[in-house]
């Protein structure tokens, strides 16, 4: 058994309008990782995956799934591989048990063990009372769940998830994530690909940032995070305009200019943002600096983070996946 | 290898019949404009059979030619649009999750034609019942109502093609419905309403070659004289001509969507 059950080398899709949506990709999954793709819409995510899932030719370059070439051994690779897209696809005029039934059927599952595996799959995704509704009856929640429970009928030894929790409200977020966890710690090869930095936290063993067609960096949340050593201060100012907000932000800057363990200032539309190593120890002295010589910054609020996925991402691509403040902040008001 | 496509195919076909037949819509519609079409001309234009062009088709009533027509019609109808389903799902992305099973991709294309065949038949078999609600016999009997819903089912079959073939190259749902209009005026200059003798000279060249006029012609006997074997004979190979040349065309457009 190959160690890595996703391989992918150097892959390249180039769409006929000439749009590289997909630009030299390399990466592995090893058996049991649950990788996760994390990138703004339009990185190249979805199109890896519909490569890998057999569902679109690659330019060039070569993915092999669980041991066999996409393109040359397509079927096989199909027998192993459960796959959940971006907006969950159901039969909408079948029942939730016949939607499972069928997509097992398309997998040779044996008739027994069909039906065992059907009600097992149903009572976990919490569809067994709605089991006989028609799927076009289910809420969105629901319907992600049967999509999932429709991946997994046939005991998929890769599993690749597009946007899985995208478009659920936060209760049924959450309820997804345990199930995604149990499905991993099942052994479970796992790709999915996420916009969302707590999703990629929570559930991954590794993430690859990807960004225009290319992975920027690969590695493990609690490493990558590491990596950018430093501890996330905002400062909340009150400023009189946009003006005064950027007067007020220079001065920060220049009150902070040769401060110890400073490795950054950017500005925010708030305020600013430092990146400080060790910032617990550092904030009264960066308090005082900031009260002095004359010059007038508004501190209305302060709040200290650990670094997230999202400073990562921001390291790495230069920009904001989207704006979200730092993860589980500390305010200090006064 | 052809158990695993028979396998396939049966169960997706399971599949699209129940699509169909649990939105009652589908098949309302289809009955319904067959059904007004028979009771509107039949007592509209009753006395038209006294026309000399009617006595050869041995018809008693304008009820008894009309049904036959308004038969292959409900067939027609049941296929007009039947290109739309399989788009729907190529646009939805459920085409994409069958595709990522280890299945042939031909089985999806079968399982969405062939219930065409049990449709088609069954529509058309809801428009003979209420034709002989109305009035119309069926000198045949039981044996001469199967073989026209056989007839029917088939012709549906083949018949379909000119609606999948726009859908699956247009890709637009649109214009699969505005193309298919274009196709009602073969069924309009048919002898579904009027005998050949009674038709200008082009017209009775164009019926010389619809395949819905070959279909009515092998229906009619059936219905108002008894077994004419030449008219099903012709009939069955004007349906094959025509499902061969169509449905290579839908396998080509279909091979071309989904490469």
């Amino acid at each position: 058994m190959p160690s890595s059950v996703i391989e992918v080398e150097n892959l390249v899709k180039v769409y006929s309008g000439g749009t590289r949506a997909v630009d030299g990709i390399s990466f592995h999954v090893g058996a049991g990782e649950l990788l996760g793709f994390l990138g703004p819409n339009g990185a190249g995510k979805t199109t890896t995956i519909r490569i890998l899932a057999t569902l679109l030719a690659a330019t060039s370059g070569a993915a092999r799934v669980a041991g066999f070439d996409v393109t040359t051994q397509a079927s096989d690779v199909r027998r192993r591989l459960g796959l959940a897209m971006q907006t969950p696809t159901l039969d909408t005029f079948a029942t939730g048990r016949e939607n499972i039934e069928l997509i097992g059927r398309m997998h040779r599952v044996p008739r027994a063990e069909l039906k065992r595996r059907t009600d097992e799959l149903l009572e976990l995704m919490g569809l067994t009372a709605v089991a006989r509704k028609l799927a076009g009856t289910y809420s969105g929640g629901m319907r992600r769940r049967l999509d999932l429970a429709c991946a997994l009928v046939h005991r998929p030894q890769v599993l690749i998830l597009d946007e899985p929790t995208e478009g659920l409200d936060p209760q049924s977020r959450i309820a997804l994530w345990d199930e995604l966890e149990r499905i991993s710690q099942d052994g479970t090869t796992m790709l999915l690909t996420t916009h969302y930095m707590e999703e990629a936290d929570r559930l991954c063993n590794r993430v690859a940032i990807i960004d225009n067609g290319r992975i920027v960096v690969d590695g493990s949340p609690a490493d990558l995070k590491a990596g950018i050593g430093a501890d996330t201060v905002t400062l909340q100012l009150d400023a009189n305009g946009p003006e005064d907000l950027a007067r007020q932000q220079e001065d920060v800057r220049g009150l902070l200019r040769g401060f110890g363990s400073l490795e950054s200032v950017t500005p925010e539309p708030f305020g600013v943002r430092l990146a400080i190593r060790d910032a617990g120890r550092a904030i009264p002295e960066l308090m005082r600096r900031l009260d002095g010589n004359g010059r007038v910054v508004h501190v209305i609020g302060l709040a200290v983070g650990q670094p997230s996925l999202d400073d990562v991402f921001v390291k790495y691509t230069g920009r904001r996946i989207r704006a979200e403040a730092a993860d589980q902040p500390i305010i200090l008001g006064w | 290898m052809i158990r695993d496509f028979f396998y396939e195919a049966w169960f997706l076909s399971l599949r699209t019949l129940r699509r169909f037949f649990r939105v009652p819509a589908n098949w309302i519609g289809i009955i319904l404009f067959p059904l007004i079409q028979l009771f509107v001309f039949s007592q509209l234009f009753k006395d038209i059979i006294q026309l000399p062009g009617f006595r050869s088709s041995g018809s008693g009533s304008y009820l008894a030619y009309l049904a036959p027509g308004q038969i292959a019609f409900t067939a027609f109808f049941a296929v007009a649009w039947s290109g739309s389903a399989i788009l729907v799902e190529y646009r939805n992305g459920y085409m994409d999750k069958l595709r990522a099973t280890p299945i042939y991709r031909t089985s999806i294309l079968v399982g969405e034609l062939a219930p065409l065949f049990i449709e088609s038949a069954i529509m058309a078999g809801g428009i003979l019942a209420l034709s002989v609600v109305l009035g119309a016999t069926i000198k045949t009997g039981l044996i001469g109502a199967a073989l026209i819903l056989v007839l029917s089912g088939l012709f549906g079959m083949a018949w379909a093609g000119t609606s999948f073939v726009p859908a699956l190259l247009t890709k637009s749902e649109q214009a699969t419905g505005t193309l298919s209009l274009l196709f009602f005026p073969i069924a309009f200059m048919s002898t579904a309403f009027v005998p050949p003798a009674l038709m200008p000279r082009w017209l009775q060249t164009v019926n010389s070659w619809n395949p819905i006029t070959f279909l009515i012609e092998a229906i009619r006997p059936l219905m108002v004289s008894g077994y004419d074997w030449a008219a099903i004979g012709k009939a069955l190979v004007a349906i094959a001509v025509l499902g061969l040349v169509l449905q290579s065309a839908t396998l080509w457009a279909f091979r071309r969507l989904t490469a």
